[in-house]
């Protein structure tokens, strides 16, 4: 395989579109690429050329490459194709950055982490979650985001409830049916005496909340014991 | 159309694989290496608990088939570098069959570092560790091997992913035949498959110099408690003149051992009972250990029927613990 169609694998860019141009000269650790689509052999002898079209051009910021952002430039008209390396007619980024950050959010990464993780600026991450909050982006394909919204309503505690850092401590305790939640929390109960970082100390809680989000249906024994009048076994008073 | 599982003739097996069934398959190496290419995975071992009873047996293959799925499953070997990334390659709605060979570098990699491994607990990940005859030690290699090319070895590791329907989950669970004793607390400071010194009730003394003085029956593991599930590590050898204990699976820092005690009077007939709970599994395997430290072969299996490996996989490396994976 070559490298162009290695890069364009790892930015989601499959046939019939292709990179026709990069540049990496445009910003500070920026890769800039234009996108066009594969036009028809005009004999045996010519190989594949690309369409690059004149006229009005968009610009969407895409997955990162490496530590560098990347930047998609493509035909104004076509904003409507649910490609994922474009991005809608008003929005900055692509459709494959965009379910990044969703995920990133469902998480419960904070908007700052989420910044310097992916180098984004904190305005644009601003304007993609209000259009988020206001149901103006769709984020189609990502199935498993929409199913961890219904579980969320299943009565799973949000993310930085203190029920999850309790549980993490050991300072409460949960009768549990299930074999990977037991091995899971064994090892995240190892791991936190080691850990002083508040954030990772999140992180770890977050974790644990994927965790429940996920095996929601399996985890009614467990969820009882999580609501108020469940009966958790306390070990403190302090959660 | 479910085949029957269990212990089955080569040409049996051989001609489900022709029949297009997807199966998991456990095998002396010389059985496994007359079956035709198809969608199965194997590993090489001659011991099993049978419908029929415990069993020991190179010319018969035992079949677990994958008959429930929503999209034909994915086989593929791994090697040491790619394994970790076994659970984020499985499917999100589904589980994985894993079969790794003993002595490799897989099993040593995974041992250590499964838990680690990302999406590790996310995905239900159930298998075993091929062996070889214990006659054949020294001689013989435990294996894995791919249907779908034909190809045996001895240091990749073997896996088949599931996707199941939606309405569908994949559980794994364990019997344990023993839980933590009353004895004394034992940890340890770093992971290892041996150790020499450890800390028993707080004070730094040599693991093998404790067992012998307690008179320990090695034939107990060690057992920690995983948030209610015991977890064993079995005792391979205690080398009294170099003060060293090695193990059949890691031993972990942070986590309190205790020597353990059988759950019932009989270990295999505790088994035995909590396996006549009607469990229907797709999947189950048990350790080489029970099935010698007990004597299984010739006594009845109970309602869990697979092979008797060198070593089970739930999630993670497991030891003298029956595995087995239900489809609810």
């Amino acid at each position: 395989m070559k490298y162009e169609d290695l890069l364009c694998q790892a930015l989601e860019i499959d046939p019939p579109w292709q990179i026709v141009r990069m540049r990496n000269d445009l910003g500070r650790r920026q890769l800039d690429i234009w996108v066009a689509r594969e036009a028809p052999r005009r004999g045996w002898i010519f190989g594949a050329r690309y369409e690059l079209r004149d006229g009005p051009e968009s610009v969407w910021r895409h997955i990162n490459v490496g530590q560098s952002r990347c930047v998609v430039h493509a035909a104004a008209d076509m904003a409507h194709l649910g490609l994922p390396w474009i991005g809608a007619d008003d929005q900055v980024f692509t459709h494959a950055l965009s379910r990044q950050i969703a995920t990133h959010f469902m998480e419960g990464i904070s908007f700052q982490a989420i910044c310097k993780l992916l180098d984004i600026p904190v305005g644009d991450l601003w304007k993609f979650k209000h259009s988020l909050d206001n149901g103006k982006i769709s984020l189609s394909g990502k199935d498993t985001l929409v199913a961890d919204s219904k579980q969320a309503s299943l009565g799973i505690p949000d993310a930085d409830h203190p029920v999850w850092n309790a549980l993490l401590t050991g300072a409460l305790d949960l009768d549990i049916r299930l074999l990977s939640l037991k091995l899971l929390l064994t090892k995240l109960r190892g791991q936190m005496p080691l850990i002083s970082d508040p954030e990772v100390r999140l992180m770890k809680a977050h974790e644990l909340h994927h965790y429940f989000l996920r095996h929601a249906a399996q985890l009614s024994h467990e969820l009882t014991q999580l609501r108020p009048n469940g009966s958790p076994t306390e070990r403190t008073h302090e959660m | 159309m479910k085949c029957k599982d269990g212990l089955m003739a080569v040409t049996e097996v051989a001609d489900l694989i022709r029949g297009g069934h997807f199966l998991s398959l456990a095998g002396d190496e010389s059985a496994l290496r007359q079956l035709p290419q198809g969608n199965w995975i194997g590993g090489t071992i001659p011991y099993f608990m049978a419908a029929t009873g415990g069993t020991v047996c190179r010319d018969r293959v035992f079949v677990q088939q994958i008959a429930e799925f929503a999209t034909p499953p994915r086989l593929r070997l791994y090697d040491a570098g790619t394994l970790p990334q076994l659970c984020r390659n499985a499917p999100d709605h589904g589980y994985s069959l894993l079969i790794v060979p003993a002595f490799s570098a897989c099993h040593s990699d995974f041992a250590r570092n499964a838990p680690n491994y990302e999406d590790m607990y996310l995905k239900p990940l159930a298998g075993w560790v091929a062996g070889t005859h214990l006659d054949d030690a020294g001689r013989a290699t435990p294996q894995v091997a791919l249907g779908t090319t034909g190809q045996f070895s001895a240091e990749h590791a073997v896996v088949m992913d599931i996707e199941l329907p939606p309405s569908r989950y994949a559980q794994i669970d364990i019997i344990n035949p023993f839980k933590p004793g009353n004895g004394d607390a034992i940890s340890f400071p770093d992971t290892g498959f041996s150790a020499d010194v450890c800390r028993i009730n707080g004070e730094a003394t040599h693991l093998a110099d404790y067992l012998i003085a307690h008179a320990v029956d090695t034939r107990l593991p060690l057992v920690a408690d995983y948030c209610g599930a015991s977890v064993n590590v079995s005792i391979k050898h205690v080398d009294a003149e170099r003060r060293r204990v090695e193990f059949y699976a890691p031993v972990f820092p942070g986590l309190t051992y205790r020597v353990a005690t059988p759950v019932g009077e009989n270990p295999a007939a505790g088994i035995g009972k909590l396996a006549s709970d009607g469990v229907a599994a797709s999947f189950a395997c048990n350790c080489i250990l029970n099935f010698l430290y007990d004597a299984l072969e010739g006594k009845p299996a109970g309602a869990l029927t697979g092979p008797a490996t060198f070593g089970e996989i739930g999630y993670q490396l497991l030891n003298q613990t029956q595995v087995y994976l239900t489809v609810r």
